[in-house]
Order: structure tokens, then sequence, then C-alpha cells
């Protein structure tokens, strides 16, 4: 309470008149004002001030007003600035350690003050909407149909965080408007308003396919064709024009194939696309076929309307260059075997689906008054069976109970459309529209507990927020780790009023890890955590980068995934993020990471040699990919990654009025040679010494994520020769990549700046247990939570840092229950 | 007795298209003189701007020796002014968030972005045409903005846009249009009463969230009432061929080229007076003979010649498609004007040097629309005034009355109305 009534106080008042007038301050007018006063004086306002402010910042326009975002962005920035040392600069009378240190926790206590007693009243997040993802599975969890909207939805800005984010997630009226699009596309998809597709079954005989007869790699024999190379820039590719599926759905199929002329297994994909070849494929999957007796390969896959596979077999020769080898009928070199390829589609189990009875029931069907080939549900009670019908379809769209008052306005509408003459089933969509339009469906509502759960005289002087009812909380954990609404377990349990007490909280938390929906929460949690969304926002240079390939791209993502799933799956430690001596690869990336004896494609669990420089995400190509574009990479640019993403230090962001530095790849200069100079200038210096260090250390990883020594480099440098063959770039300058920490700790390479991450399991912990809460709540964590997030860690302290623990400790921590 | 558009648009022919003259509306024709006819705004963004050495000329003002890139507009001199100095919002890449918005830190985690300036001009002139303001883009998001921060999804495909400006539906089509459409409004009814009731039990930053769903349901239900008046006026004709797609996400230039004769299509036909282009920065290699990266890494040169030489070939494409527009613009005439003298066309970026993902110093072109043009106004990079005043300047041609938008304070120095 007292709090609250100093910072009404000081609402409003500027910093400026304690500067000024000190003798107010002396007054003990504002005493809070204080520190900051003198120190402001004392450090800032000489350069800070006048017509002519440095840096375009005027220390005098600070008010001393913690609770509005644009005034708490600005005492973060100047925070940032006296935490890192870089204010007041080299030159200026800087304040002692002390002195430094008492205004940081100043101002962080002004900001987790205000942030705590903000909380109290409005909760943690604000209404947050489901962003692109969430719709989309609720959607497919709310119909049970399988629609792909993504390119009917706007992408969510999320600037960089987490796209649960409550504050990026505006709304617009072009969203809205596709919303009442989508879901248009959904109730058609949903509702049955045809006969069953027909099963289309289909077999072809490779030898009679026309594709074969052409471009010089095929050798037909005696049950199928040997298919040596493809190359899909120049559509040297076996097309499947037969298969152009008429209806969306299920597919299976079936290919028989062997390797040829090899005594290993020969690799071969899958594409999908559509009967224009123009348009851009989409891989459907990577295949191995053994030598020896034909093996049959079985897939099934979801296909739009109009989509048709195609073959390419992943040689090791060019079609090109396959004629100097003989050509398709002499060469003696590994090739695809290939005897018959089956589809059979689409798969549906019954009809009218799944998803029409779970909205209509048994209502039988009749073709439209106004389309014969239509057909329509009907009903002999229409007012009573649409109301129904809404009735149960709201609260499972709004993820709670729905009161008849929220319900009247839609059935109101609903009985008036009957009454103009709608029918049944038009109606009744209608209704079903304007549920998935509402603002209850949209938003994520955080809604408290009653009032019973708090004290009725409070002591504490800060007001206490709410706890989550029991439904918030279904909401909460369900799209935590589901991305999707609650299933009806979560909807009993909250109805039950039980899943608020803390075993079950657990019970539920381990049956949600188990459900294959938890691959939601690898995808999206750790995608973002670790930026990997953006894998293919570079494609690495051809010449510098010539052993980069579609198999190599393609194991990247899956290696972190699982190498995720298998630390949480076990409750290992979050040191393993750093620092671990297995990793989950294929024969691909085993290639690439220089580990011997791994076979396959399909991802296995490999200890990795202790001269490997592997284990840990850091040095999976994945990370080390998305932190470099496709030419150079940047101690900078990873060297924030590390800070932000696994320590949760991010630096401050750089001033506005720099440019960055920019490697060279002319092999006259190094990065560490150009960043030298940088550190010198004491301006610089303060985050460099902070950021360029971890950068450094994985310097010797190149941008696809492979260990080199020496720079590659398109100018100066010496003949490189890979298997015989001259690559066309060579080797310039060697890497060092041995530094100094901020805090004066030394490391020689990677495996020993490892180490020292791993040193510090309570600040990885901290920085993971942030993200987590963040990802959940939708909205990241600030100082305010500096004590619920020691909590969390104290507790997984006692469990060896488990991972699984942590996600436990965080779901059941004030931070996730509160509102 | 009122005009048939229809019929009027067809007699004029589409090089004689004067369609802001809408005798239909009493208050105008009986008006002293006949109105001004209307002007435009194309905005249009290079998100991974030019390379500064082959785009900024050394010289300033009248007298300036062209830049190789410059070079390539030789023709439109007199039409254009260089600007340089401009900075943008901090940011790198994501500072595109804020191109036409000038909001700091857009694009960043927790900033909530505002109007952009296309949308700001569309509030108070966009009713008067089939579209409020046209989206576009080549790749990926658009540069528009909406009072609420939110992003406006743009049009990827010119095909469809093409059909939506210009081809009529069957009379069924239009019936079950008007049927959504009505439909449409009514739900949008009733959320609007949910989303009141739900008002009252929120807390203060749940109702700020509200808010925007209320104003986003009172602008969609605007939008559908305009839509049904435009759905029942038959559309403009036009003599060009419906475009088809690219479906080659590497074709930037032929992507980018399809989207400026759609622009140049729509403001002829005054199918809208306010369009927004976000160009193509594809990471696969652009079918250009010479070229064998994507632009985006070319952008990341590493100063490597080889690089800067394919990146200069893909930038040069791309400025001669930017003459190809100004040079329709000034062959098609409006009165006894230019076309081009009443559209100004914006040609900037978020990035100064993206090699660098440098911020400071941008390129930027201001062609046609009104200006006294032919010099390159090069400001101080170290000091320069706002990149927003020159949207000061462009509302204020637009004849909104505006004296400040976003962080511009005033109309750009230098920048003058012809």
């Amino acid at each position: 309470m007292l709090r609250l009534l100093i910072f009404a106080v000081a609402l409003g008042l500027f910093v400026d008149r304690f500067f000024i007038d000190s003798t107010a301050a002396a007054d003990g007018e504002a005493a809070v004002g204080q520190p900051a006063s003198r120190f402001f004086a004392e450090h800032c306002r000489k350069c800070h001030s006048g017509p002519e402010p440095q840096g375009d910042f005027v220390s005098d326009s600070l008010a001393l007003d913690f609770t509005g975002q644009p005034m708490r962005k600005r005492w973060e920035g100047v925070l940032d600035q006296i935490r890192v040392g870089r204010m007041p600069p080299e030159g200026e009378p800087r304040p002692a350690p002390a002195e430094a240190a008492a205004m940081v926790k100043w101002i962080e206590d002004q900001i987790g003050g205000a942030e705590a007693a903000r909380r109290s009243t409005v909760g943690r997040s604000p209404l947050r909407r489901l962003n692109q993802i969430e719709y989309q599975n609720t959607v497919r969890d709310l119909f049970q149909v399988d629609v792909d909207l993504t390119g009917m939805l706007p992408a969510d800005s999320n600037g960089g965080g987490f796209d649960t984010d409550a504050e990026s997630l505006h709304l617009s009226s072009y969203l809205l408007e596709s919303y009442l699009n989508a879901a248009n596309i959904v109730l058609d998809e949903a509702i049955a308003s045809g006969p069953r597709p027909p099963l289309v079954e289909k077999r072809i005989e490779i030898k009679d396919d026309p594709g074969t007869k052409r471009h010089g790699v095929y050798r037909h024999l005696d049950d199928g064709v040997a298919i040596f190379a493809s190359d899909l820039a120049s559509n040297i590719q076996l097309v499947f024009w037969n298969f152009l599926t008429r209806h969306r759905g299920k597919y299976q199929f079936r290919i028989s194939a062997s390797a040829y002329q090899s005594d290993k297994p020969v690799i071969f994909h899958i594409n999908g696309g559509t009967d224009n070849l123009g348009d851009p494929p989409y891989l459907i999957d990577y295949f191995e076929a053994p030598p020896g007796k034909p093996t049959v390969f079985e897939f099934t896959r979801s296909m739009e309307a109009g989509r048709n596979i195609r073959l390419l077999v992943d040689a090791p020769v060019r079609p090109r260059d396959l004629p100097s080898l003989g050509g398709a009928e002499k060469y003696e070199g590994p090739g695809l075997a290939v005897q018959w390829i089956e589809m059979k589609g689409p798969l549906i189990e019954s009809w009218p689906p799944p998803s029409h009875r779970l909205i209509f029931g048994d209502l039988p069907l009749e073709p439209s008054a106004d389309n014969p080939s239509r057909r329509e549900v009907v009903s002999k009670e229409p007012r009573a069976d649409a109301e129904r019908i809404l009735r149960g379809f709201a609260r499972r769209a709004f993820r709670r109970p729905v009161s008849d008052e929220e319900l009247r306005p839609t059935l109101a509408r609903v009985g008036s459309k009957l009454d103009d003459g709608y029918s049944f089933e038009r109606a009744v969509r209608v209704g079903l529209r304007e549920i998935l339009l509402s603002p209850s469906f949209l938003f994520l509502r955080e809604s408290g507990a009653k009032e019973e759960s708090k004290p009725a005289v409070n002591t504490s002087a800060v007001p206490r927020p709410l706890l989550l009812d029991d439904h918030a909380l279904a909401s909460r954990l369900s799209y935590f780790l589901w991305s999707s609404m609650p299933d009806e377990e979560l909807f009993r349990l909250a109805e039950e009023g039980r899943l608020g007490q803390p075993d079950v909280l657990r019970g539920e938390v381990e049956r949600m890890l188990k459900d294959p929906k938890a691959a939601e929460f690898t995808e999206n949690f750790a995608g973002q955590w670790l930026g990997l969304r953006e894998i293919d926002s570079t494609l690495p240079d051809r010449q510098l980068y010539p052993e980069y390939d579609d198999l190599l791209r393609q194991a990247m993502i899956p290696e972190v995934n699982q190498f995720f799933e298998e630390v949480l799956r076990n409750d290992l430690s979050v040191t393993h993020f750093v620092i671990s001596d297995f990793g989950i690869i294929n024969q691909r990336l085993a290639k690439h990471y220089g580990i011997p004896d791994v076979e396959g494609l399909e991802f296995r669990r490999v200890a990795f040699p202790p001269d490997s420089h592997r284990g840990g995400l850091l040095t999976m190509a994945a990370v080390l990919k998305v932190t470099a574009n496709g030419t150079t990479t940047s101690p900078i640019t990873r060297g924030a990654w590390v800070l932000g993403r696994i320590l949760g230090t991010p630096p401050p962001r750089p001033p506005a009025n720099i440019s960055a530095v920019e490697p060279d790849i002319r092999g006259a200069t190094t990065i560490r040679d150009q960043l030298a100079k940088h550190r010198k200038e004491p301006t610089c210096a303060s985050c460099h010494l902070l950021m360029d260090p971890p950068g450094f250390a994985l310097e010797n990883f190149d941008v696809v994520g492979g260990w080199r020594e020496r720079y590659r480099s398109i100018g100066d440098g010496e003949p490189v020769t890979v298997d015989g063959r001259r690559m066309r770039y060579k080797h310039g300058p060697a890497v060092e990549s041995a530094d100094r920490l901020f805090d004066g700790r030394a490391f020689g390479n990677i495996d020993e700046f490892k180490a020292l991450l791993a040193s510090d399991p309570d600040q990885l912990s901290r920085a993971l247990a942030s993200k987590l809460v963040a990802y959940a709540t939708g909205t990241p964590t600030t100082l305010a939570d500096r004590q619920g997030i020691e909590s969390i860690v104290g507790s997984v302290r006692e469990k060896n840092y488990g991972f699984r623990s942590l996600v436990h400790e965080v779901v059941q921590s004030e931070l996730f229950r509160n509102q | 007795m009122p005009l048939r558009r229809r019929k009027f648009l067809c007699s004029a022919g589409v090089s004689l298209a004067l369609p802001w003259f809408d005798a239909a509306r009493p208050a105008r024709a009986q008006g002293a003189s006949t109105p001004a006819p209307p002007r435009r705004l194309v905005c249009i963004c290079a998100p991974l701007g030019f390379y500064p050495g082959s785009f900024i000329p050394e010289e300033k003002g009248t007298g300036y020796k062209p830049s190789p890139y410059l070079e390539l507009l030789g023709p439109h001199r007199q039409d254009l002014t260089v600007i340089s100095g401009l900075a943008g919002i901090s940011g790198g890449h994501q500072a595109i968030d804020g191109f036409l918005t000038g909001v700091p830190g857009a694009g960043q985690p927790g900033i909530r972005n505002g109007v952009s300036v296309d949308q700001f001009a569309a509030e108070q002139i966009g009713q008067q045409t089939r579209f409020q303001s046209l989206a576009l883009s080549g790749e990926g998001l658009g540069l528009s903005w909406t009072r609420t921060g939110a992003r406006i999804p743009a049009h990827q495909s010119p095909s469809r846009l093409f059909a939506e400006m210009f081809l009529d539906g069957k009379e069924d089509e239009v019936q079950s249009q008007l049927r959504g459409l009505a439909e449409g409004r009514s739900i949008l009814d009733d959320v609007r009463d949910q989303a009141k009731t739900l008002q009252g039990e929120l807390g203060t930053a749940d109702r700020e969230t509200l808010d925007e769903y209320m104003t986003s349901v009172r602008e969609l239900e605007r939008r559908l009432v305009v839509a049904e008046k435009w759905v029942r006026t038959p559309k403009p004709k036009v003599e060009a061929e419906p475009p088809k797609d690219i479906t080659n996400r590497a074709d930037l230039i032929g992507r980018t080229r399809l989207l400026f004769d759609l622009a140049h299509l729509a403001i002829q036909t005054d199918s809208t007076r306010l369009i927004t282009i976000m160009l193509a920065g594809a990471t696969s290699a652009p079918p250009i003979p010479g070229v064998s990266l994507g632009h985006h890494d070319l952008s990341h040169h590493g100063k490597d010649p080889g690089k800067l030489a394919q990146l200069k070939l893909v930038e040069e494409e791309c400025i001669k498609v930017l003459g190809e527009l100004l040079g329709k613009l000034s062959q098609s005439r409006e009165g006894d004007q230019r076309l081009l003298d009443r559209t100004m066309v914006y040609l900037g970026s978020n990035l100064g040097d993206a090699s660098s993902h440098s911020t400071m110093n941008l390129p930027i072109l201001m062609a046609g629309g009104g200006f006294r043009h032919g010099q390159h106004l090069a400001f101080d990079p170290q000091n320069p005034p706002s990149l927003c005043n020159l949207y000061v300047s462009m509302l204020q041609r637009l004849g909104i009355e505006v004296d400040r938008f976003s962080t511009g304070t005033s109309t750009l120095n230098g920048l003058d109305f012809a």
C-alpha cells in the first residue's frame, strides 16, 4: 500500500526537478528520486541535456513513472547502459562500481515494483488472441478436420519473440475478414455436402511409364527400371501424372524398389506438387532402398485435391555427367531399381465423416432444395436441434461453460434466419460461424478464480494477483504443451474443479507430454527459442559450400527437435543443451560432423567421440546455420544469440547510429582483426567485450555448421581438393576461437567454452525458465518475475536441473498459475 | 443526366479513363468548377536496398552527375528527385515494419506499430474508390499497417487481384457474394454485442484488446457496406490481358513487373489511389543471365567483387522495371496532364546498406506526383531530418491537411510542390 502511495506521488514528477532543484529533494518532498537524481546530475546531465543532447537522449525527459510502457522502456535502456558500463563513457568521471550497482538495483526495484502492482490489478498478460498456429490446431481439434489454413490467415508479426506474445498479437478488420472466410472453408470441409468420394486405386509398372524413356538416366531391366541420376532444376525426375488426386484426403502410396549396382542402400525422395511443373514442389519424404530383393515402401499422407507425386534419386552423379561415364546403359555406379508404384485413396473410414457427426450427430441428409446435387442436413425440430448443437459447440469453442445469456444473440440470429426461410443447415452454419468469430473463441480469456482464494484482509504491501480458474488453467496448459484447445479429459478435470490440485496438474503434464500433440511444444517452443524458423532465410553460397544439399538441410531441424525431446523425455539436466556426450543424428549429419559408423537415414542416439567438438545445441548444424548468413559468420550475431537465447542475458540493442562490422571473404583479413579494432574503441568495447567472445567460441563452425580450421576464401589462399575434386574456394586465414569472457574466464576453444557455460546450471535454468514462462503466458518475464523464477530454479536445483522437472516446476509456479 | 459509368469508361477507352469525374454525385457535378483530378501515391520498398555506391550520386542539387543506377532512369531525370542522407528506424531487416509507419522500434518484440502513411491517407480519401488502398507484395509480407498495429495482408496473386478489379462475376456469383456480405454483417453485429458484454467484465489492459476487436469489427462492417455498393457497380474494363501469376519465387524481376503493371492499371482506372508494394528479396537465384546466387545472399557480399557484380545485375534490373512503370505513367494521360504528374511514385528501403544491415543513408527516389523535380536532395547522414517529413510532404501533396505524421514534424525541406 505504502509503495503504491509513493508511486502515486512520484507519478508525473520528472527526474529533472530533482536535478535542477536539489533543495526540493533535500526537503524530502519525494525522497524516492534522490539516489537517481544525484546519479543523473553527476554522471548524465552534462552531455544529455541542452539543445543538442548526445545520442538524442535528454536525461531530464525521464519521468519517475515506471508504469507506462514507453517510459519504462526508456528506463530499461538507461539500465542497460549503466549495467554494462557503456555509460558514462571512458574519459568522463565514472561512478564507483558500488554506486553504479546501487543505481542499477534502484531502477530494477522501481520497475519490478510497478509491474507487480500492475499485475495485481490487471493480471500478467492482456487478453491474448490465438495465433495462426493455435487457430489452425484449435479448429482441427474442434471439428476433427485436417484443413490447411496457413495460406488464408495472415502471418503474425511477433517481432522476433514468441508468437504467443499477447502484446504483438493484434487484430485488424483484415484478419477478421480472414476468420470469416476461414470459418466457411472449415465448415465446408467438416460438413458432408455430397456423396462419399470414391476410392481410387492405381498401379503403375515403372517399365511402362513413358517418363522412363527420356533423359538418358534410365536403364530398363527385366522387372523394372534403374535410375542413376535425377535433377529437379532441369526436370529430370519421374512425375506420376496418372496419380492426380481428385479429392482432398489421406492417400496411401506403395513403392517397390531396391539398390542397384550397389552393396549399400541407395537414397531417393518423393516430392509432391501440382499438375503445373512451375509450382514449387514440396518434400514428402526421403527413403533408402537396401540392396537385394525389392523392398516395398509404404506411406500415407494427407493430400490436397489436384496433387501428384514425383520420384528423384539422390545419387552421387549428376545427369549431365552420366554420358561421360558410359551413359545409362554402361554406367557401373549405383542406382535405384524401381519395379512398381501404387496409390490408393482418399481413405475414408466412415461417411459422413466424424467431423460431420460431431456437429450434427445422426440428423438425416437430404438433397438440398435449391441445388439437388448438394445434400443438406435436415431437422424436424430445427429450433431445438439448432440450440442443442450450438450450445454444445460453444462450450468447446469457448473452452468453458457458456451461459444462456451469452448464447442468446446467436440463437436469436439463427431463429431469425430460419424465419427468413434459410434451410436448417444454412441457419446452423451462420450460428457456428458466429461462434468462430466471437471474442470468446478468438481470445484466450484468463479469468481469475473467485475471490474466496484471496485472504479477506490483505496484509502484504503489494496486492497479489488471482489464481486462474480451472478452465483458464486448462487452456493455458493445453496451449502451452499442445498449441491447441483442451481435450475432454482437461475439460472434465476443470469442470470437477480438480485441475488446480498439484498432483493432478502434474499427472496432466505427464499425460500431455506423452501425447503426440506434444510435438507442437517442440516445434513451436524450441523452434522459436532457438530461432529455427529462420532456417531457410538464407541459402549457403554454392561456391563456398558445395557440400550443402537438401538431405543435410532436411536433417538439421529433426536433429534439434529429437535431441530436445530426448532431454525432455528422460529429464536430463538442462546442461545437456550446452554440453552433451551424445546426439541424435543420421548418416548425413554424421558425415557432416565427421562421426564414423553411422549408416542410414533414420535418426538414432549416437555417442560422440571426445574430439568431435559436437554435443549440445550450440554445435548443431541448424543453430549454426540460423546464426549465419549464406556466406559468412559473424561472432557478433552468434555471440548475441548465445547471450540472449542460452544465457538469458541479451546484450543491449546496438546504438542507432552505427554500422555493423562486416566479415570480408577476400581472404586478406579476418573478422578477428576487424573486431579487434572495434574492441579498442571505448564506446564499442563495453558491449563487444560481452558479445564477441561467445561468438568467437563458435568461429570454428562455418555457415552450414561444418568444422573449419581455416576460413574459406574466394580470393587469396591455398587451393583445396576434396575427394579428388578441386574446389572453387581456397583456404584463407586460420580461425582463432580462443577468447576471454566478460567476467575474465578464458577459454581456448569451443569445448572449453561449453564447459564454462555448463558450470553455471543455475543460470541456464533461469534463462530457460524465463523463456518457458514467456512462451506459456504470452508475456515476457520482467524484473517483477525475478522471485518467481528464482523459486523455480531453486526447485530444479534439487532435481539435478532436469528439463522435464523444469517444465513441471514452471507449470506449478505462481507465474504460470496466476492470472 | 447522370452518366452511366460503364458506358463512359468504354467510350473513353483505357487511355482516356477519367473515372474520378463522378457525375453521379450531384454535389460535385453542380460545383462551380470541375473538381481537380485526384492525386495518388505509390510506395515501393526494396527490402534489401541498393548498393549505395551505385545508387547515390556524388553531387547534390540540380547539376548532379547521375550514378550508374540513375543513368538507367535517364529519360525521367526531370521527373524525379533523388534523396539521400535520411535514416530509417533502427533494427535491420525487422525495421521494414516501420518503413511506412516511422514508429521507432517497430518490428522489435513488445513495440506496437502505428498506422502506415498510406492507411492514414486511406482514412481520408479511401472511400472514393473501389479499393480504399491496395497492399501488394512480390514475396511475403506487405508494408501497410492499420491503426490497431496489425499488418494488412498483402495481395500476392496478380491474377486474382486483376479479376477482383476488372472481371465482373456472373449474376449468381454476385448474388451469393451479396448474400455472403449480408451474412457477414449480421454476424459482426452479434459478435460486437458479445464483445460489449465481455468488456464490462474485464480489466483495463483486456479492454484495450477488446477495443481493438471492436474497432476491427466496425471497420469490417463499414468495408462490407462499401463492398456491397461496389459489388453492384460494374467494374471498369481494360484492354490489358489478365496477368498470369509467376510461381517461381526466385523470379523477383518478373514478379515485380506484374505488380507494377497492375499498379498502373489500378491507378489508370481509378480503382484505388493508394498503393504499397513490397518488392521480393528472394533467397534463391533469380533467372537473370550472369546471376547464380540469391538476392539476399548477394546483399551479404563480403566485398567479394564477383558477388558485387551479380548484385549490380539484380539491382539494375530492378531499377529498369521501375523505369518501365514511370514510362507507362508518363504515357498515360489524365485530362491535359500525364498520369505521372498526379501520381507520386516513392521508392525507398528500410536499409541503407544491406550488407551491414545499416538503416542510415537510405536510397530514396521520389518521382512524379507534382513536385519540383530534377535534383539530388542530399541531407547530412549524420544529422538528417526525419524520414517521416517526406511522408508529411506526400500527405500534403495528396491534399490532406496535416503538418505532422509519426516522427515527422514538417514537410521535407527542399521538396516543393511544382
